[in-house]
């Protein structure tokens, strides 16, 4: 029934090449947690330095952290630096203008 | 000028009186006290005595002379009789003379009679008057207290030496702004004008504060960081020790089942990498080929995301499990023409729903497989009784029991599509690729926190892997019950549909109408093949659409035929 044991079922001229799947085969299926919390990291980024809200700079460092984390190896870092720049920057930016320490909401 | 002359004079004899007042109260203290002394010349040795106790008292140096000359007590207690009613008139004077010295402005007037500390202060300009009032007033009472030491007790004589001590050391400073007493007022003097003016405190604010605790939310944030980054780190390297100890176990099988081992599909030469894939930190994938019955198996090692720390937060409240879904592409010879899933019971709801094979050609509900010995746990979707039949052997069901726990879906498809496309309105529809797959889904035991050595685990799994290969290769319908290869590709409903469109647009012309007739007519077996009986739904929609359109083409066709009568 199976192949017999003592021939190999390996075929050298069968080999056929790997070909990474492509994106547009089954977009439902990728995870789209990095490319929401890139957005939401530079909204909360802007925010933050138009509004001048500490918490806001604060939670857009936090999405591009989460963002880096869950991202596929197939991206770009360009898009990944820009966001860590642009979050890091909304945090200094509220502290210089306002060196007073964040107040809790509560 | 005479009141002025008169009170000097009085000054004087007041001083002198006092001076031996004073004395007086000395011996009498020294011969109290000096005791010790029991020679004949104790008095001699008792003035000695008080002369040392006056000096010690900072006593005027002229009182201590008297002392010294006046040995007897005799002497002395007659000079005190003699003083005491002098004293008392003085001591009525006293007050009434030093109230006339709050008159005195001018400085030169004050400087003749006073000492000659003060003479320097003659040629005063007038902003200094009020210090020389102030500093006579100081001065005053000084004479005061040797006035008033005969009668007074030692304790008030030793008050008034320290008011006097104090009063000199406030004549040293002056203070212009003192309008009261300061010994009074030791300690107060800032308080009391402030409890006039209301008491406006500021708060500093707080990043001008030296206190680092103010900064208490951005410390918290940065620790959320850095607990975020250890956990990403952390997180990364378990899932990599995972993959390199699943790997570790299955290298052996797979490199004895394939030519190709692992393939990024970037080097220009199909050379094995022998190693995995890093899609992701979570993800790693590998490429196998070169086996016979196959044309490559894609292994795909789906980690939990242990790098991101919001999902191990949110795995806390649902719990998952790491999975590996392999999944092994076949030639169109390899396989026959069949759709059959087992696994849970819940998985295989899902897939029913969501997959575009399943939902087609297998029933709605999963049946159970306690037929062939199964747990109850685990159900089957089929096309066929054959089907299950076939691939429930004894080997494979072996296979299930054993591994029943970590065993999700096994899908074999010779229509595999994925899952289902959201087909939209008015377009047209549109055939999705078709590939031959068997797809298995394998969860990883330990249901997170899993450790390498669980991956050896897995190893009978991938036997199975290899073992479906080779069956499903062997495996072969009956030639009635397998669906025409032909028309496979097109479902009844499918191809109804095109003919209602060419019958709706057709020109009557008993030709083109005749032809669809005659294709409906050989179409009715074909699209309704023998399956079985379980495939009702699909089996009615056809029938209906058949006889829907059927009819149409009746009519067509009779119509076309009369009008070319």
């Amino acid at each position: 029934m199976s192949s017999n044991s003592m021939s190999d079922p390996r075929r050298q001229n069968k080999i056929l090449r790997y070909k990474p799947p492509s994106s547009d085969s089954n977009p439902a299926m990728e995870d789209p947690t990095p490319d929401y919390m890139n957005l939401l990291g530079m909204i909360f980024s802007m925010c933050g330095l138009m509004l001048k809200l500490k918490w806001c700079a604060w939670i857009a460092v936090y999405c591009s952290f989460i963002s880096f984390a869950n991202s596929r190896s197939s991206e770009d870092t360009k898009q990944m630096m820009s966001s860590f720049m642009l979050s890091i920057s909304a945090v200094v930016m509220s502290y210089l203008q306002n060196p007073q320490p964040m107040s809790p909401p509560w | 000028m005479m009141g002025i002359h008169n009170n000097v004079f009085c000054m004087k004899i007041l001083r002198r009186i006092s001076q031996r007042l004073y004395a007086g109260v000395v011996r009498m203290y020294a011969q109290t006290y000096a005791k010790p002394y029991a020679r004949t010349d104790a008095r001699e040795s008792a003035d000695h005595a008080a002369a040392k106790i006056c000096t010690s008292h900072h006593v005027n140096w002229l009182g201590t002379l008297r002392v010294l000359a006046g040995s007897s007590t005799g002497r002395n207690l007659v000079m005190r009789l003699v003083l005491t009613l002098p004293t008392l008139l003085l001591l009525l004077v006293v007050p009434a003379s030093c109230g006339r010295y709050d008159d005195f402005d001018d400085g030169e007037d004050l400087a003749e009679f006073d000492d000659n500390d003060f003479a320097e202060f003659e040629d005063m300009s007038e902003d200094r008057a009020l210090e020389e009032e102030e500093e006579e007033e100081d001065s005053t009472p000084s004479p005061r207290p040797t006035a008033s030491v005969g009668d007074e007790e030692d304790d008030e004589a030793v008050v008034e030496l320290e008011d006097s001590h104090d009063d000199f050391e406030d004549a040293e400073t002056p203070d212009e702004d003192i309008k009261y007493d300061t010994e009074e007022f030791e300690g107060f003097e800032k308080s009391n004008p402030s409890s006039k003016d209301p008491i406006n405190i500021l708060t500093v604010p707080a990043h001008l504060q030296n206190s680092w605790e103010s900064y208490y939310m951005e410390i918290l944030m940065v620790t959320g960081l850095l607990a975020y980054i250890m956990n990403y780190i952390i997180g990364k390297n378990k899932n990599h020790r995972l993959a390199q100890a699943w790997f570790n176990s299955h290298r052996e099988l797979l490199e004895s089942n394939f030519a190709l081992v692992g393939d990024d599909g970037t080097s220009m030469e199909a050379v094995s990498t022998g190693k995995l894939n890093q899609e992701n930190e979570h993800i790693y994938n590998l490429w196998c080929s070169g086996r016979v019955c196959c044309e490559g198996m894609l292994i795909q090692l789906k980690f939990l995301k242990r790098q991101d720390l919001l999902n191990v937060l949110a795995r806390m409240m649902r719990p998952a499990c790491d999975q590996v879904q392999i999944k092994v592409t076949l030639n169109d010879e390899d396989m026959d023409t069949f759709v059959f899933a087992v696994g849970n019971r819940k998985a295989m709801a899902r897939l029913q729903k969501e997959m575009q094979d399943l939902s087609e050609f297998c029933s709605d509900k999963p049946k159970s497989g306690a037929k062939y010995g199964l747990p109850e746990f685990l159900a089957i979707l089929s096309e066929m009784g054959e089907v299950s039949d076939g691939m429930m052997d004894s080997k494979m069901v072996h296979y299930l029991i054993n591994h029943a726990d970590k065993i999700e879906s096994i899908h074999y498809s010779d229509q595999f599509s994925g899952p289902k496309l959201m087909q939209e309105e008015g377009q047209p529809l549109k055939l999705p690729e078709t590939k031959k797959t068997l797809l298995f889904t394998f969860n990883v035991p330990g249901m997170g926190n899993t450790s390498p050595k669980d991956m050896d685990t897995l190893l009978p799994l991938m036997n199975m892997v290899i073992y479906s290969i080779d069956k499903v290769k062997k495996f072969r319908l009956n030639r009635e019950v397998s669906r025409e290869p032909l028309l496979a590709n097109l479902t009844g409903c499918q191809f109804v549909s095109l003919t209602d469109w060419l019958v709706v647009s057709g020109h009557f012309s008993i030709a083109p109408g005749t032809v669809l007739l005659v294709q409906k007519i050989l179409y009715f077996p074909i699209s309704i093949d023998s399956r079985s009986s379980t495939n009702i739904k699909s089996t009615k929609s056809v029938l209906f659409w058949y006889f829907n359109t059927l009819g149409w083409d009746l009519q067509t066709c009779l119509l076309s035929i009369w009008s070319c009568r």
